[in-house]
């Protein structure tokens, strides 16, 4: 969409801890504008604790967040959204005893859209996800997990963002759904110039769908590359996709 | 093999027989075994203080003969009427009626509410515990912000009732302060004692909430007690004047109402007076309720008792949130307080002791969380209740124990666990294009 040289989101030299227990340890990322960035790694490795510390909870110990070339370190996680940066948190999180209806309304209700601008962002989470459309008065806890995931992505691009964060959006599903859902968001950042981070465990289908990816190990970034690259590198393969429960 | 399901529902009721017979044989058995001793043999003490025993074997056969028919019947009962015949139990045709009733029952107690004055004029015991009722209603509709949208477990919840009550009364008795001047600031004063509250919890949820608000009604209720120079301490204030009819007393004199009027004094009057004041104010209370659940900050209260980590990433302050629904809550607390100081004119720290709390939460628990007309029921179930059974003295806490525990084994989401959603695709366009239309969007 932009074409400024900076990078949309700039991580530099993040650290981020849970009490003594440092899970991220000098983690440096760029994101481009228009982008899809997978970010890869074991179960522990720091991927959803870097995405929480984006929206500041955790706090970063030391490092940089910059979006839009504006430092956001240190802004309240509340006022992250507003900066259009959204999230589909780990495990889908959805509002259950909340319709269907009501879910994607909370997306909207932080940010300031007028009454068309939200409804035509409506109109747009419903032609991706028309199962969102048919259960539209039900219980977000009714829904299937791949609904729910549908209704995660739905309702967090309900505040019309530029990044959006998916963190396991593959997670707990059929292959089948899985495959919709990235299908989706390859629509969005086709069609709509959405830019993508994506954590993953399932690293052939993330690095496939995303431009570039990183690898990390131990809070650590370890690789980084084009996702064709990634896909090729030997130490990949060995250790996230021969013999993986995703390959 | 080709047998349609209901006869192999007979199939099984005929072969249940010598189950039935064998489950009823256990039972008698137990019952024999524990009622031998208990029935069976009686002993007392006898008039030297030795040990004298007699039998008692008929009653023994009896019983056990009564526990044997009595499980049959209850096998065959749960056969009839168990599993297979879940949906006999309740016909098309009453479910259609269930259904009519739900749709109706809201307005027309509403109806029924508004014309209680006019038919139960002369019995001022119905006038005073519909007026009692209304009360709780209130508090019930009050604390349903933050125990039923918010889902912050609020023990305290008479904290704000009795600060709304002192601040009227002080306000009232020392000042002179209309009731219609004090009643906002009993709200106000109570919401900033909610803001107080949240403060120190924002960190808190569950189990650690519920203590610190129990802690928190406490204090308020000691501070009370001993802030003798302002509160009177556990003699209470006195002497707080009556609601006047905006600034015409509702009193005998040549300035009454009812000498303005032409019309004949009756203490009534006053009663009457009070039953549609506290009415207006519940049905406040209510109609806040329901216009907030539509707006943002009401979905986020919503969003918050289900899911506060997700509220974070969708950009919910989740602090002023929690705030919000603690000051809203006690705010109607407070207007709920102040009336309840006026229609007294006495007020005293013993009645907002933690049974009231228990009393209110348990309204909201019953009721439904989050269900404005099950709060209603609850509300009138439970304290007309009280009433209904006050000639039973030492069994009603018994039987409201029991009705306790039945409604949250059948109905563990309160009477009423419906939740009606407050987003439509159809209404919302609609909605939407007026705003449009009015320049608002």
């Amino acid at each position: 969409m932009t074409s400024a040289p900076a990078p949309l989101l700039a991580i530099r030299g993040l650290r981020a801890a849970y009490g003594k227990i440092e899970a991220l340890k000098g983690v440096d990322v760029e994101i481009n504008a228009g982008e899809i960035v997978a970010m890869i790694g074991a179960n522990g490795a720091g991927k959803s604790t870097l995405m929480m510390t984006i929206f500041g909870k955790p706090r970063a110990r030391a490092g940089q967040i910059l979006y839009e070339g504006r430092d956001i370190t240190d802004v309240p996680t509340h006022e992250i959204a507003h900066l259009r940066i959204a999230q589909s948190p780990e495990g889908r999180r959805i509002f259950p005893r909340m319709s269907v209806a009501e879910n994607l309304q909370m997306g909207a209700d932080a940010t300031e859209c007028t009454d068309a601008e939200r409804e035509a962002t409506l109109e747009r989470v419903f032609t991706l996800f028309p199962r969102l459309k048919e259960r539209y008065v039900q219980r977000g806890g009714t829904l299937s997990g791949g609904e729910q995931q549908m209704l995660a992505i739905g309702r967090a691009l309900m505040s019309r963002p530029r990044l959006l964060l998916l963190d396991e959006p593959s997670l707990g599903l059929a292959p089948l759904i899985a495959r919709q859902i990235f299908d989706a968001i390859r629509t969005l950042n086709r069609q709509d110039g959405l830019t993508v981070l994506i954590v993953e465990q399932n690293a052939n289908h993330a690095l496939k769908l995303a431009h570039r990816g990183y690898v990390m190990v131990n809070g650590l970034i370890t690789l980084a590359g084009t996702g064709a690259e990634l896909l090729q590198r030997p130490e990949i393969r060995a250790a996230y996709l021969e013999g993986g429960r995703h390959g | 093999m080709t047998a349609t399901p209901h006869k192999t529902s007979n199939a099984s009721r005929t072969a249940g027989i010598p189950f039935l017979l064998k489950t009823a044989f256990i039972n008698a058995a137990i019952a024999l075994v524990l009622f031998s001793l208990m029935v069976g043999i009686r002993t007392e003490a006898g008039s030297d203080g030795q040990l004298t025993y007699w039998t008692r074997f008929g009653d023994l056969a009896a019983l056990v003969g009564a526990v044997f028919g009595g499980s049959i019947v209850i096998e065959l009962l749960r056969q009839w009427i168990g599993p297979t015949g879940a949906e006999k139990l309740v016909p098309p045709a009453v479910q259609s009626g269930i259904s009519f009733i739900g749709r109706y029952l809201a307005p027309a107690l509403l109806i029924f509410t508004l014309l209680v004055p006019v038919i139960f004029y002369n019995q001022r015991y119905i006038l005073d515990l519909a007026i009692l009722v209304l009360t709780y209603v209130m508090l019930g509709w009050g604390l349903n912000v933050v125990v039923g949208l918010a889902g912050l477990l609020d023990l305290g919840y008479v904290a704000f009732y009795a600060v709304g009550a002192y601040s009227y009364g002080l306000l009232a008795t020392s000042f002179g302060w209309s009731f219609w001047v004090c009643l906002p600031l009993a709200g106000i004063l109570a919401a900033f004692w909610g803001v107080l509250l949240g403060f120190p919890v924002l960190r808190l949820r569950g189990d650690y909430l519920a203590i610190v608000t129990l802690a928190f009604g406490e204090i308020i209720r000691l501070v009370i007690i001993n802030w003798q120079e302002l509160t009177g301490g556990p003699n209470g204030v006195s002497g707080i004047p009556r609601p006047s009819f905006f600034g015409i007393p509702l009193d005998n004199s040549d300035d009454g109402l009812a000498a303005k009027l032409g019309i004949e004094y009756s203490p009534t009057h006053r009663i009457v007076f009070l039953f549609y004041l506290i009415l207006a104010l519940a049905l406040l209370t209510n109609w806040v309720t329901i216009r907030l659940r539509r707006l943002p900050i009401g979905r986020a209260w919503e969003a918050l008792r289900e899911d506060e980590v997700a509220c974070r990433a969708l950009g919910i302050n989740t602090t002023t949130t929690k705030l919000t629904a603690f000051a809203t809550g006690a705010m109607f607390g407070g207007f709920a307080g102040a009336f309840f100081a006026t229609r007294q004119g006495f007020i005293s720290p013993e009645s907002f002791t933690f049974q009231e709390s228990a009393l209110v939460l348990a309204i909201v628990v019953l009721g439904g969380m989050g269900s404005q007309l099950g709060v209603a029921l609850a509300a009138l179930t439970m304290i007309g209740g009280f009433e209904l059974f006050r000639s039973l003295e030492n069994y009603r806490m018994l039987v409201f124990g029991m009705a306790m525990v039945l409604i949250m084994i059948w109905r563990p989401r309160g009477i009423i666990g419906h939740r009606a959603p407050t987003v439509y695709l159809t209404k919302a366009q609609a909605i939407s294009s007026d705003l449009v239309k009015e320049g608002h969007g």
